[in-house]
This record gives structure tokens, sequence and C-alpha cells, in this order.
């Protein structure tokens, strides 16, 4: 184990220095060939799904994991991007690559409103307006005709570039995929940045943070609509993907505690814990799927359970592995020193 | 000499309580400002009002030339004002060496956008800020626990990570508020001789509120005292150890003063 941790971060270093980008490089080409490995096209549908819970889950993260705002309405965000997209595309014909970006600026805006709640509101209280808030849109586009209403909005167009056009799950893969890429590639820069720095400080303690010179309520918003942005991304490659359908069933609690799982499974607060979660998650999901009208008990019990007995995910518990061996090691320097010290002292004496 | 900081007859009261009373209070630049009084007497409540974290009820506070009064906490924090909280207030969750590159917030010239497009900028800049806040980290004696969560640090160190934020936010003035509560006595002295180079080597200028009086008389060039959210004394520490209604506020009117003398020189 020891080895093969070594191993893998010595070759990551390797490539870093190469160029910087040169890991998520490496990570596109391992990507390539993946659908030729499934057995059929559903195992491909299910690569596709993943992908788009990567990076709905990674949105998540950035604000509940990192910036610690307990928000609930982030479904309603990923439906709003899915139905801009969606509407554009049925309503108006418009190309895919102008649906995307248009999606991505209302999903934005939409995140900025969610967002403003959190200047005030903490905790629970702040899990309820969101809720509410999920809620109301969700009910807005059951009861809205010009959104298909209880029936769904079909006919979206799939994308193209020039004649090649994405029309299965197989082509469909080469475009979630390389954009899922690049939005965990945002995420990392992102969060290992400045930025960063100043979410998790909100997270901690916003005073303390106030009074290190971090501006709370703009970083709160910053947080907000950057995960909105995440939101309508995996929305609207939702709605593009065959067979072109958005439904008001894809965006219920249901899928909120879905959602809530991964992160919270994959690792609240941990870089990785949007990708953990969003790939073990949807393969549970869809392991257990015969037992469908159970998932949502046996989802709610796991939350539970790792909030309790893993408060940190599977991703805090790696990184509490590589903590407790810095952790020894430092003290091991000090007592190291100290006993160096002491020698020496000892030498001068005599 | 100018003046820095000038607090002029600030009120605050919470509820029916009036934390403090017309508090006036001048801190000329490059000077070591001691500040103590009572349990109660107001010294946190000060640094609150100073620092924006609290807003006061009249009076003012003007900072380096600027009316800072009732500004935001990361608006003065951004015009150079650094504090330490009493109960400490860190960020645990992230590394020691994180805890410090987050004091450096409103120095850091570049925002999200940058971060993901501008890489070769951002990583020297990064490295800049991690190198500088490494040599800082030595200066203090924690370099050897960079990559250590805060959360796994004791008291005492903490109380050295919190004195190397304020430092790491590069500020005009630093308030250190009780900077030795729970520090072993060798570190109460280490944390004494961090004080007087910080003027030295970064030039701040510094208010400490302490109940280790020996912290206060030997590092301060001046004393102001606080009770009952009134200041009732000011000058050095030998005329402020001499001060009867200094001694009376510590001690009540029972003790003979060599005694109180006695007590406060311990
Ligand atoms: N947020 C608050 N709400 C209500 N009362 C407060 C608040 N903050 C301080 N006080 C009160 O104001 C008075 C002054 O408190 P403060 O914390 O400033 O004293 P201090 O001099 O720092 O004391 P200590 O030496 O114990 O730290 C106390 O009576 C305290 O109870
Ligand atoms: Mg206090």
């Amino acid at each position: 184990m020891n080895a093969l941790v070594q191993k893998s971060t010595a070759s990551l270093d390797a490539l870093k220095r190469i160029h910087p980008l040169m890991p998520w490089f490496a990570s596109f080409v391992l990507l390539l060939p993946l659908p030729l490995l499934a057995l059929n096209d559903y195992q491909i549908y299910l690569l596709n799904v993943i992908c788009i819970m990567i990076i709905l889950a990674t949105g998540l993260n950035i604000v509940k994991g990192f910036c610690g705002q307990v928000t609930v309405g982030h479904v309603a965000l990923y439906a709003i991007g899915a139905y801009t997209s969606g509407v554009l595309s049925v309503k108006f014909g418009v190309p895919f690559w102008f649906c995307l970006p248009a999606a991505i600026a209302v999903t934005m805006l939409a995140g900025a409103l969610v967002g403003i709640p959190s200047f005030r509101l903490e905790g629970a209280y702040l899990a309820l307006a969101t809720l509410g808030f999920a809620q109301s849109v969700e009910i807005y586009i059951r009861v809205t005709n010009y959104l298909g209403s209880a029936s769904g909005l079909g006919g979206i167009a799939p994308p193209s570039i020039g004649n090649f056009v994405f029309y299965d799950y197989f082509r469909y893969y080469y475009l979630v995929m390389p954009f899922m890429l690049i939005a965990v590639y945002a995420s990392f820069a992102i969060l290992r940045s400045a930025t960063g720095r100043a979410f998790m400080a909100v997270r901690e303690d916003a005073l303390s943070a106030a009074a290190t010179g971090v501006n709370v309520r703009r970083y709160k918003l910053i947080a907000f609509m950057l995960s909105a942005v995440y939101a309508g991304l995996a929305g609207s490659l939702f709605a593009h993907m065959v067979p072109g359908y958005v439904h008001p069933n894809n965006f219920t609690v249901i899928e909120m505690v879905t959602l809530l799982l991964m992160v919270v499974l994959g690792g609240i607060g941990n870089i990785w814990g949007g990708i953990i979660g969003a790939i073990l998650v949807t393969i549970i999901a869809d392991l257990t799927r015969d037992f469908y009208f159970y998932q949502l008990l046996m989802f709610g019990l796991v939350i539970v359970g790792t909030v309790l007995f893993m408060p940190k995910g599977i991703g805090g518990i790696i990184d509490r592995y590589f903590v407790s061996k810095r952790f020894v090691a430092a003290r091991e320097k000090t007592a190291e020193q100290k006993r160096a010290e002491a020698a020496a002292a000892k030498s001068g004496e005599s | 000499m100018t003046t820095l900081l000038q607090v002029d007859s600030l009120c605050k009261s919470f509820g029916g309580l009036q934390a403090i009373k017309n508090v006036s209070l001048e801190v000329e630049d490059g000077e070591i400002r001691g500040l103590i009084g009572p349990n109660g007497s107001g010294k946190s409540t000060l640094f609150n009002l100073i620092s924006g974290v609290y807003k006061c009820d009249s009076g003012s506070v003007r900072f380096d030339g600027a009316d800072v009064t009732n500004w935001e906490p990361h608006d003065i924090a951004a015009k150079g004002v650094a504090r330490t909280f009493q109960l400490l207030r860190m960020f645990t969750e992230m590394t020691v060496l994180e805890n410090l590159m987050i004091g450096q917030h409103c120095h850091v010239q570049y925002g999200p956008f940058a971060a993901v497009f501008g890489i070769g900028r951002v990583a020297a800049e990064e490295k800049r800020l991690r190198d500088e806040m490494m040599e800082l980290l030595s200066f203090i004696g924690l370099a050897d626990f960079a990559e250590v969560p805060a959360s796994e640090m004791s008291i005492g160190q903490r109380r050295l990570l919190a004195l190397g934020r304020g430092i790491a936010m590069k500020p005009k003035l630093l308030m250190l508020d009780e900077p030795a509560a729970g520090l072993s006595p060798v570190n109460v002295d280490n944390l004494m001789s961090i004080m007087v180079q910080l003027k030295k080597r970064y030039g701040l200028t510094v208010i400490v509120v302490e109940h280790i009086l020996k912290v206060v008389m030997d590092t301060c060039e001046r004393v102001t005292v606080l009770d009952h959210g009134e200041k009732i004394a000011e000058g050095s520490p030998a005329h402020v150890r001499d001060d009867h209604a200094v001694i009376e506020a510590y001690l009540g009117r029972e003790m003979d003063d060599e005694e109180v003398r006695a007590a406060m020189a311990g």
C-alpha cells in the first residue's frame, strides 16, 4: 500500500514537471477508451450519467463542502440549466453551442438569487429557504404548459460539431467526458487558490475570516454562483443527451438526496469528494434499481451513517492517512532536534 | 511621531450594560501599547469596536488618516488593522500553512478566473506566498507543522499561530488579545521576545491585552488601564503600577500597597 502510494505520487510529480496541465491530459487519454470496455449501450449511458453527476456534485461541494453553506436547492439550479437549454432548443431552434452558455448564464443568475439569503441565514434556516426555492421551481415546472408541465419537454436536439452529431450514448461520451474534465480541473484550480482558501475560512469561522480581510458576503456569493455554473453545465448536458427529453421527475427531492449522498459519502469539503461520491452512488443506485421504492430510505440511512461514523466521507479517510503520516513526521523531526540540542548542550558542558 | 490610531469618546452598550464608556485613546506609530484591566472591564470589546466586529453607539475611530468608524471588518483589515481573538478562532480544518496564507488574503492579486486560466502567473504568486509564509512559520517556530491541520495543534501552538496569522496580514497595527494565555512560562518568554522583534522586523505598532502583567510591564512603552468600561489611567508601566485607581481596580481596597506592588511585578 505504502509503495503504491509513493509510486503514484512520484509519477504524478513527474507529469507535473513536464507541464502543470500534464496530469489532466493524461487522464483525458486514459478516459478515452473507456466506452470500448463497456459491455452494452446501457453501461455507456451510465458513464455519461456519471460524468454529468461528477459535474453536479463537484459544484455542490464548492458551495456546501468548501464554503460551508447548507443549501438543498442545488437540484433546482440543475433543473433551471436543463430547462433553459431545452426551451431554447425546442421552442427557438437554438443550436446546442448557444444553448449551453445561455443555460450557464441563467443558472448563474439564479444561483446568485439563492445565495442572497445566505447573507443572513445559516445552517438549518438556510437549508429551509433553499428547500423552499427548490420546491417552487419543481412545482412551477409541473404546472407550466410551456415547459411541458407534468408530461415533460421532448425533442431537444442533440449537439453537433459540423456534420458530426452526438446522437447516441457512445458519441455523447466524447462530449460529456471532456466537459467533465475541464470542470473538475477548474474546481481544483480554484479551490487550491486564494479563492478556495477564502471559501474555507468562511466555512470555518466567518467572523475570523472577516477580521482577516475576507469579504464574507462576496465569497458566499461567488461560491453560490460558481456552483450554479456547474449545475447549469450539467443541466444543459443532461437535456441534450439522447433522447433529448427532460421531465420534472428528474429534479425532485429524491434527486437532491441522491446528490447530497454523493457529496457526503465522497467527502464533504474534500477536493475529490464530488468525484468519488458521484461514481460510487451512481453505480450503487443502478445496482439497486430493482428496489426503487426503498432507495430513498437506504440513501437516507447511508447519509446518517456517514455523518455519524465518518463525517468526512471516503475522501476524508484517504486524507487522514496522509495527514497522520505528516504529523508523525513533523513530531519526530521536532523530537530529533530537541535530542540533538540536548546532546550539543551536554557536549558543551563537559 | 505621528498618531496611527485615534479613538475618540467611544461608547458601546449591550442592552442595559455599558461595556465601553467614553473611551478615548491615541496610539503612536511604532508604539507597543499595553491595555490592561480586570475581567469584564471592556478590553476585548474595545478591540471588537476598533476592528469593526461590533458597531459602536457613538464616538469615532480614526486610523492612518481615515475615519474608519463602523466600517466592515474586512475593510478595516484591508486598511491595515490585524487582531487576534481571545478565543483564538483559528481555521482548524485548514493546515497551519494555510492559516497563515489566508492572512495574506488582502495582498493576493488574482481572483478565481486567473486561477483557472492564468496558470503560470498564479503558480508563481502562490510559490512566493508559500515561501514567505514558510519563513514566517520558522520565525514563530512552527515550520515543521506546516502541512498539519491546525486542529492538531496544542493551545500554546495555536496562540503562536494566531500571532502568525496577524503578522501575515502585513498590518500597520496588530492587536493581540491575551497572547500569553495558556502558554508555558518558557513560551511566554519566547512570545515576549517575538513581540519586541515585531517592531524591528516588521515595523508594527502593537496593542496588547494581557493578564500576565509581566508581559505588559516588560514590553510596553505605555499602558492604558480600563475598569468597568472606563479609562482610569494611562502612562508608563512604572507610573501605572503606582497609580492608586489602578491598584484599587485590580485588587480592591483591602490589600496594602506593598503586596499589590509585589503582585503586579510578579
Ligand atoms: N456580545 C456581547 N453581548 C453582551 N454582552 C457582552 C458582549 N460582549 C461583551 N459583553 C459584556 O461586556 C463587558 C466587557 O466584556 P469584555 O469581553 O470586553 O471584557 P474583557 O475586559 O475583555 O474581559 P476579560 O479579561 O475577561 O477578557 C462584560 O461585562 C461582557 O459580559
Ligand atoms: Mg477579553
